[in-house]
C-alpha cells in the first residue's frame, strides 16, 4: 500500500492511488452514520454528541475505486475552542483530504453553515449531506437543497442517513468532485489583509487563505504549528505582517469577521428555506421538555430504569432458562458421560471449567442479559434521552465540583466508562478532570455491568436493587464532595451543552447497534472469559487459590460477610466485569448468597477494579502514576465501603 | 444582498427631498449619484411605494412609502444621535449602515434610552415612533440579562458580556449571538435555551452574561415557543425576518410627516 506520497501535494501532478475522504460536521449530525453507509462498516452511532471520540478510518470502494474514509469527532468551526476539535483540524491540515463530506442536521442549518463557510475557504472539494431532511419537512420547514448547492457551490444532498437514503447520491457526488467557488465575502479591507498575509506565508504551505484568516484571528495552535514546521524566524516575520493588518481594524477583528460570516449564513438560509406559519406542536419537543423538568423528569427517569429492570430480569431470565435447557445442560451431561470424572472433565465442565465458567458463562448467562439491556439502552440513546439527563443532574454534579464540560462525560460513563474517560480530554481544568476521571472509574456501572447487576439483584428483589444503587449513588456523591473539598479550585469551564432533538428511533438501527455491541462483546470478551476460567482452574489446581482464600478469610468472610467463593468473582473482575458478574449470577441462582450478601457483592464488584481498558484510559488521560494511584485508591475504598455497608445492613435487618 | 440597501437609500432620499419640498426625479438622480437605479424605482413603483407622474419627471412617496421611509429615517437619525452624543464618534459612516440592519424594536429601544430625541445632530427632525407616542419614560424596552426572562418567553439578544473570546466564539457557533431570538425553556436545574432550532443547556453564569431586549408587556402573548415567523403579533412579529426587504413595518399614524413637520432646528 503506497498511500504516502510525500508531504507535497500540488493538485493533479501526482495522483494518489487512494483518495481520502474526511467526514466532518457539528456534533450529532450523523457523521458516523454516513461513514457506515459509505463504507459498509459499522461504528457506533447514537443520537447524542460525543459518540465518536477518536478518528475512525477504513478503506472502501466507491464505484470500484478505492477510497480511505475518515470519520471524525464533532467540530464547530476551524477557529478552535477545544483540544478535541484541534485533533480534527490537525487531521484536515496535515492529511489534506481530497474530499470533505460535511454532515449537516437540516434542523440546525444555520449552526452548520458557519462551519461550511470555514471549510469552503480551504478550497477542498466538498459534498454536503443534508441529514434528517424528513424532520424539517414535518416541522413545516422547506429547504431548497438545489438553491443551497448553487449558493455554496458544492453539491448538497438531501439524505436520511439513518435509513441510508441519499447514500448513492453522496457516492456519485464523491466520484465527481469539483472545486468549491464561494466562501463568505469579507469585503475589500479584510481581503487585502488576507492577501498581504498570504503572500508572506511559505510557498509550500497549503490552505494559505484559511491560515491567513486564522492567524488574523490570533489562533495560538496554528502559530505553534508553523513554528515547528518553518522555524521561529518565519513565524516572527509573519506575525509582523499579521500585526500590521490587524491594526487597520478598529475594534475586535474576531467580531468583525464573525459578523460578516453570520450575515452570509443568514443570507444563505434566508434564500434557501421557507417556513410554514403553522406547524403542529411536536410530541418530541414536549417530551424533551418533560424529560429534563425538575419534577416530571424524575418519574420519566424512574420509568426508564424500572422498564429496563423488568425487561432484564424477566425477559433475559427467560432466555437464560431456555439456553440453559437447550445448550448448557445437555452439553454438560454429554461431556460428563463421555469423560470420566477427573482432570479433563474438571477442566471442561468443572467448577472452573473453561466451558462452564468460560464459554457458557458468556453465552448462556451474560449474553441474554446484554442483548436485552443493549436493546433498551440503544433505544434510550437513539431517542436522544441521555444528554437531557445532564440538565437534571447538573445541580448535584455542581455540588461535587463538576461544572461545565465535566457533566457530559460523567453521564456518558453509564454507557462505557472507557469512552467517558477519554471524553474528559476536553476538560481544561485539572481539578475537574481529576474528579471526573475518578468518579467515572469509581461507583458508576457501565452499561454491561448495570445490565448484569440488574439481573443479579432481580433474583433477590427490586428493593435490593434500590439499596445497592442507592448506596453506589451515595458513595459516588460523597467521594465527589470530598474530592471537591480536597482539591484546590482552578478555572471553571462554562457549561454549554447542546441537547439533541428527541427522535423516534429506527428499530432497525437499534437492532443493528445491539447486534454489533454483542458481536464486539463476543469477539473481545469471549476469549478473555475462557482464559480467565483456565487461569482460575490452574491456580486452583496448584493450590494458590486456597492459599489466597484462607489469607483473605478475615477480610472477605469477616469484614464483608461474604462466602469465600466471592474471591473467584473478584479475580474474574480483574479480567472482565461481565465474567465476574456472570459468575455472581450463578452463585445467586445456586443459593450461595443471601439477600444482604447479594447486595454487598454487587456493590463491591461494581466499585472494585475498573476494567483493564478503563485503567489504560485513566493512565492515558491522567498519566500512568496518577492513573494507577487512582485505581489503587478505588480498590481500597471499595473494600472499606462494602464492609461498612455490610455492617449497616446486618445491623438493620439481621443476618 | 444589497437590494434592500439600495431600496432603503432611495426611500431615504425621497423622504429628505419631501422635507425640502422637492419632487423632481432629476434632484433624486443627482442626490443619489451612482447609486441611482431605475430598476429599483420601477420595483418600488410597482409595489405602490412611490408614484411617478406620467411624464416621469416628478416622483414622490405614497402613504405606504412614507411609512417605510419614516422607519428608515428614524433609525438613521437616531443612530446618528446615539453615535454622536453617546459614543462621540464619526456618526455619518456608522449610521449609514445601521438603518439597514436594525429592527423596529431595537430602534424604539435606542429612542427610549436616549429620551426620545426630536432631531438628529444635523438638526433634521427624527420621525416619532410608537415609543415616543406612548412617551415611554421607564426604559421598558431596555436590555435585561436573559436570566430575568420568564420561562417560556422569547427575546432578541442585544449583546453578550462574555468572559472570554473563546466562549463568545463557541456561543457564536451555536448561533447565540446579538440579533438572534432565543427562547428560554427552563431555568432549573439548568438553563435550557432554544436558538435557531437547537436546544442548548447552559449554566447560570453564561445565561446572565447574555443580555436581551425586553419586550414591552403588550407585545408578546404568554409562554410560547419560538415566535411565529410572520403575521399577526401586533407588529412585533417577523422577528426572524427583520432583515428582509419586502416587509414594511406599518407604524401607526403619521405625525411627523415631512410636509407637516416643522420640528427640530
Amino acid at each position: 500500500m503506497t498511500e504516502e506520497d510525500g508531504s507535497q501535494r500540488d493538485g493533479s501532478s501526482t495522483p494518489r492511488p487512494v483518495k481520502k475522504i474526511a467526514i466532518v460536521g457539528l456534533p450529532n449530525t450523523g457523521k458516523s452514520q454516513v461513514f457506515n453507509n459509505l463504507t459498509g462498516k459499522y461504528t457506533l452511532v447514537a443520537n447524542y454528541p460525543l459518540t465518536t471520540v477518536e478518528m475512525n478510518r477504513t478503506r472502501c470502494e466507491i464505484d470500484g475505486h478505492p477510497y480511505e474514509v475518515i470519520d471524525t469527532p464533532g467540530l464547530h468551526c476551524l477557529y478552535i475552542h477545544s483540544e478535541e476539535e484541534l485533533i480534527v483540524r490537525d487531521l484536515i491540515f496535515s492529511e489534506k483530504p481530497d474530499i470533505i463530506i460535511q454532515c449537516i442536521d437540516a434542523n440546525q442549518l444555520k449552526q452548520s453553515l458557519t462551519l461550511t463557510g470555514d471549510l469552503l475557504e480551504l478550497g477542498i472539494p466538498m459534498v454536503i449531506s443534508l441529514n434528517a431532511i424528513d424532520e424539517t419537512a414535518r416541522r413545516g420547514v422547506w429547504i431548497d437543497s438545489r438553491g443551497l448547492s448553487r449558493r455554496l457551490g458544492v453539491p448538497t444532498i438531501e439524505s436520511m442517513a439513518v435509513n441510508g437514503l441519499g447514500t448513492d447520491e453522496i457516492k456519485a457526488a464523491v466520484r465527481r468532485p469539483h472545486q468549491p467557488k464561494h466562501g463568505p465575502p469579507y469585503g475589500d479591507i479584510i481581503e487585502d489583509g488576507i492577501s498581504a498575509i498570504e503572500s508572506e506565508l511559505p510557498e509550500d504551505l497549503s490552505f494559505k487563505r484559511k491560515t491567513a484568516l486564522l492567524l488574523l484571528l490570533g489562533d495560538p495552535f496554528l502559530a505553534d504549528r508553523l513554528r515547528d514546521d518553518y522555524g521561529e524566524h518565519t513565524v516572527a516575520q509573519i506575525a509582523k505582517v499579521v500585526d500590521r493588518v490587524r491594526r487597520r481594524f478598529r475594534g475586535d477583528f474576531g467580531h468583525v469577521l464573525n459578523n460578516k460570516r453570520s450575515r452570509w449564513v443568514d443570507e444563505v438560509v434566508e434564500h434557501t428555506t421557507r417556513k410554514q406559519q403553522l406547524a403542529l406542536g411536536e410530541f418530541s419537543k414536549a417530551f424533551a421538555r418533560l424529560s429534563r423538568h425538575p419534577v416530571f423528569g424524575i418519574p420519566i427517569l424512574a420509568l426508564f430504569v424500572v422498564t429496563t429492570y423488568l425487561l432484564v430480569v424477566h425477559v433475559a431470565g427467560f432466555l437464560d432458562e431456555i439456553l440453559s435447557a437447550v445448550l448448557l445442560d445437555p452439553t454438560v451431561e454429554f461431556i460428563s458421560r463421555l469423560l470420566p470424572a477427573g482432570f479433563w472433565s474438571e477442566l471442561l465442565v468443572g467448577h472452573y471449567g473453561i466451558l462452564t465458567l468460560g464459554l457458557f458463562n458468556a453465552i448462556v448467562t451474560v449474553l441474554p442479559i446484554l442483548s436485552v439491556f443493549f436493546l433498551m439502552f440503544g433505544f434510550l440513546e437513539d431517542i436522544g434521552y441521555i444528554p437531557n439527563l445532564c440538565v437534571l443532574v447538573k445541580r448535584i454534579l455542581e455540588k461535587i465540583g463538576l461544572t461545565g464540560k465535566a457533566i457530559m462525560p460523567l453521564v456518558l460513563g453509564f454507557g462505557c466508562k472507557t469512552m467517558a474517560t477519554l471524553v474528559t480530554r476536553g476538560l481544561r481544568s485539572r481539578k475537574e478532570k481529576f474528579i471526573a476521571v475518578y468518579l467515572i472509574a469509581f461507583a458508576i456501572p457501565c452499561a454491561a455491568q448495570l445490565g448484569i447487576d440488574m439481573a443479579v439483584l432481580g433474583r433477590v428483589g427490586f428493593v435490593a436493587f434500590l439499596i445497592a444503587y442507592g448506596t453506589l449513588a451515595f458513595v459516588e456523591i460523597v467521594a465527589g464532595f470530598a474530592l471537591n473539598k480536597a482539591i484546590k479550585d482552578d478555572e471553571r469551564s462554562a457549561f454549554i451543552q447542546e441537547l439533541p432533538a428527541i427522535r423516534i428511533p429506527s428499530p432497525k438501527a437499534i437492532v443493528v447497534k445491539t447486534y454489533y455491541r454483542l458481536y464486539w462483546f463476543l469477539k473481545e470478551a469471549l476469549p478473555i472469559f475462557i482464559v480467565a476460567a483456565a487461569a482460575l482452574f490452574v491456580i486452583d489446581r496448584i493450590g494458590i487459590l486456597d492459599l489466597m482464600k484462607s489469607a483473605l478469610r478475615p477480610v472477605v468472610g469477616g469484614w464483608l460477610g461474604l462466602p469465600l467463593d466471592i474471591i473467584d468473582v473478584l479475580i474474574l473482575s480483574l479480567a472482565r466485569h461481565e465474567a465476574a458478574a456472570g459468575l455472581l449470577l450463578n452463585m445467586v441462582d445456586a443459593g450461595a448468597l443471601n439477600y444482604i450478601q447479594a447486595i454487598v457483592a454487587v456493590v463491591i464488584t461494581t466499585m472494585f477494579v475498573p476494567c483493564f481498558a478503563n485503567i489504560v484510559a485513566m493512565c492515558k488521560e491522567m498519566g500512568v502514576k496518577t492513573g494507577l494511584a487512582m485505581a489503587a485508591a478505588i480498590n481500597v475504598s471499595s473494600f472499606i465501603l462494602a464492609g461498612i455497608l455490610n455492617l449497616i445492613l446486618v445491623a438493620l435487618m439481621g443476618r | 444582498m444589497n437590494r434592500k440597501r439600495d431600496r432603503d437609500e432611495h426611500l431615504e432620499q425621497l423622504w429628505s427631498m419631501a422635507e425640502k419640498g422637492e419632487d423632481s426625479i432629476e434632484t433624486l438622480r443627482s442626490a443619489l449619484g451612482s447609486e441611482f437605479n431605475a430598476e429599483v424605482i420601477d420595483e418600488l413603483a410597482s409595489e405602490d411605494v412611490l408614484e411617478l407622474t406620467e411624464e416621469q419627471s416628478r416622483i414622490r412617496l405614497t402613504t405606504k412609502g412614507k411609512d417605510c421611509a419614516r422607519g428608515i429615517i428614524r433609525a438613521h437619525r437616531l443612530a446618528e444621535r446615539l453615535i454622536y452624543d453617546v459614543l462621540g464618534g464619526d456618526f455619518e459612516s456608522g449610521a449609514c449602515e445601521f438603518e439597514h440592519t436594525v429592527t423596529r424594536e431595537l430602534v424604539d429601544s435606542i429612542c427610549t434610552l436616549l429620551g426620545h430625541p426630536r432631531s438628529c445632530p444635523h438638526g433634521m427632525p427624527i420621525p416619532e415612533g410608537q415609543c415616543c407616542r406612548n412617551s415611554s419614560r421607564i426604559a421598558q424596552s431596555s436590555v435585561v440579562p436573559l436570566v430575568e426572562l420568564e420561562v417560556g418567553r422569547s427575546a432578541r439578544i442585544a449583546y453578550i458580556n462574555s468572559r472570554s473570546d473563546q466562549e463568545l466564539h463557541k456561543l457564536d457557533g451555536l448561533r447565540i449571538r446579538p440579533g438572534v431570538v432565543v427562547t428560554l425553556h427552563q431555568s432549573y436545574p439548568s438553563y435550557v435555551v432554544e436558538c435557531e432550532g437547537g436546544n442548548i443547556a447552559l449554566d447560570e453564569e453564561i445565561v446572565s452574561s447574555i443580555c436581551v431586549w425586553r419586550e414591552p408587556e403588550d407585545a408578546q402573548p404568554a409562554g410560547q415557543e419560538a415566535p411565529a415567523e410572520r403575521g399577526g403579533r401586533g407588529g412585533r412579529a417577523g422577528r426572524f425576518r427583520h432583515r428582509r426587504g419586502r416587509r414594511w413595518h406599518s407604524g401607526g399614524q403619521a405625525s411627523h410627516e415631512p410636509d407637516s413637520s416643522a420640528a427640530g432646528g
